[in-house]
């Protein structure tokens, strides 16, 4: 009996939080305005939406909006629940490309795509690209970008300039796609990083 | 002390008592899922998870982000951490973690020291989906979740290889139901919301999100031209999607239809696995929903009761 109604407590508060983390997610998708209903900002959406962060210990402060916050948010990943459910929901968003131009001291122009062979790793590479393109923050968009530029630099040491372009792909409807239109890339934000080249290694 | 009517109608849907073959079901799927994300992930391992100056985008950045939340979740660091205290490199601690996750994998799936490979499997994936923060999608989600329950589920007493029946003592079967309950609860709470979330969307009622699903890079597995002959059925598809997902908590729990949203359910992540190329992700969400509601709740067999327990819920 003790040991069931503890099981009980323990399972209660984890969909407590399943169900918090839920409704989060659903809530901010409202008040950004991403759904079919229409809300104004600041409303009572967005309200609900920061009480629930709140209530899941997830403020923008620094500090933990209370006592036992940091041990909430860590049980939450611990047991894969801190984030919702809405996969391609409320819509499918655009894809995005990353395109490198790598330029060599002689002059001549390479271009990269970063592409991998296996297919997981190219679906986990393109969830990478969705997080860049949909990033709010331009520092932090600017920081992964010149972090996977890196990658691809140390790939071809000898280039000694990497511009770096991120595209989304604009998918057309089935409609336009009956009259011949195509997906096509449109040009979002640009990077251009010069980098020193490696030193080669001393003749013997 | 006398219990309520509520209390013991509430003890009896939260501790049915189980056999345990849902969670032989659930501890070999899980076992195959770690094994196929080991194997697909083999080559491209080091790369995506190395640090800063050596992989793509470096883990130390993940796990940045990861310890303005929380200090507290492991990460790859810690295990990379402690085997350089042992003396090995950081390639060399990878490469552990990886053979140690496909060996976690290989002994769930044929049922080799159940709890070590549980915890051990959960708390590398763990890592590694913590340190591939940008890197990570559903399917890590998922995996956690799937092995959070395993690992809190009481030890089989049935391996499918090797070891021998009867040397371990049967699990409680009312405590086998309660873990298998909050799994059934789960997939409820998952597939409402993400129908929820869909429903909300302009997309899925008249099937554009799904032609856009289908034909976006890189899950465009299937040919745009043989979709657009298909193009009256996209609208009927998505609404089912959402139709699917939305109904599922009651259409799960009447015993009437649980076949056949279960085959539904079961058929849609197949399709996603297929036409998408979510091969992974396809096949945890279908372990998941055998294991929580294919294998019939039955009364566990006598012979595999806890010794001094009888059959029947002592609630």
């Amino acid at each position: 009996m003790p040991r069931q109604r503890l099981l009980l407590a323990c399972g209660a508060l984890h969909f407590l939080l399943v169900f918090g983390v839920s409704c989060r997610d659903a809530l901010r998708l409202v008040a950004g305005n991403y759904t079919i209903i229409r809300v104004s900002p600041g409303g009572w959406w967005e309200k609900a939406e920061a009480l629930a962060s709140a209530a899941l210990g997830q403020e923008a402060s620094s500090s933990p909006p209370y006592p036992g916050a940091e041990a909430l948010q860590a049980y939450t990943h611990l047991a894969g629940i801190e984030c919702g459910y809405g996969y391609f929901a409320p819509n499918v968003p655009d894809s995005y490309k990353l395109l490198f131009e790598l330029q060599y001291p002689d002059g001549h122009v390479e271009y990269d795509l970063s592409l991998f062979e296996s297919k997981e790793s190219t679906l986990r590479h393109a969830t990478l690209l969705d997080q860049i393109g949909q990033m709010e923050s331009d520092a932090m968009r600017e920081i992964l970008i010149k972090l996977v530029a890196t990658s691809i630099w140390r790939e071809h040491p000898e280039a000694t300039r990497v511009n770096t372009i991120l595209g989304s792909l604009q998918l057309p409807s089935v409609s336009e796609f009956e009259a011949g239109k195509r997906g096509s890339y449109e040009f979002m934000y640009a990077y251009d990083f010069s980098v020193n080249p490696m030193p080669s290694a001393p003749a013997p | 002390m006398t219990r309520s009517p509520k209390f013991a109608r509430g003890a009896e849907f939260f501790f049915p008592a189980e056999s345990e073959r849902w969670l032989v079901v659930l501890r070999m799927g899980m076992g195959l899922q770690v094994c196929l994300y080991c194997l697909w992930l083999r080559r491209d391992w080091s790369f995506f998870l190395a640090g800063t100056g050596s992989g793509l985008l470096g883990r130390q950045i993940s796990e940045a982000l990861l310890a303005m939340e929380t200090s507290l979740v492991p990460t790859l660091s810690w295990l990379v951490r402690a085997a350089a205290a042992a003396g090995l490199g950081e390639r060399t601690a990878l490469l552990l973690c990886w053979f140690v996750l496909l060996g976690a994998g290989v002994c769930l799936l044929g049922g080799f020291f159940f709890r070590a490979a549980a915890v051990t499997a959960w708390f590398v994936h763990l890592c590694v989906a913590k340190s591939g923060g940008f890197l990570s999608y559903g399917v890590d989600n998922f995996i956690t979740i799937g092995l959070f329950y395993l690992m809190l589920a009481p030890r089989p007493s049935a391996p499918v290889l090797g070891g021998r029946r009867g040397r371990n003592r049967p699990p409680d079967p009312h405590l086998l139901g309660f873990c298998r309950r909050l799994l059934q609860l789960h997939l409820c709470f998952v597939y409402f919301f993400s129908g929820l979330s869909k429903a909300l969307g302009s997309g899925w009622w008249d099937g554009s999100n799904l032609w856009r699903a289908l034909i976006r890079p890189p899950f465009s597995f299937v040919p745009p031209e043989f979709l657009v002959s298909w193009k009256y059925f996209l609208p009927l598809a998505g609404i089912s999607i959402c139709v699917i997902e939305l109904g599922y908590p009651v259409m799960i729990a009447m015993k009437k239809s649980r076949a056949l949203w279960l085959a539904l359910v079961c058929a849609m992540h197949a399709g996603i696995g297929l036409a998408m190329g979510m091969y992974l992700f396809g096949l945890v969400m279908i372990v998941l929903n055998i294991a929580a509601f294919a294998t019939r709740t039955s009364k566990p067999r006598a012979d595999l009761q806890p010794a001094g327990q009888a059959a029947a819920p002592a609630l």
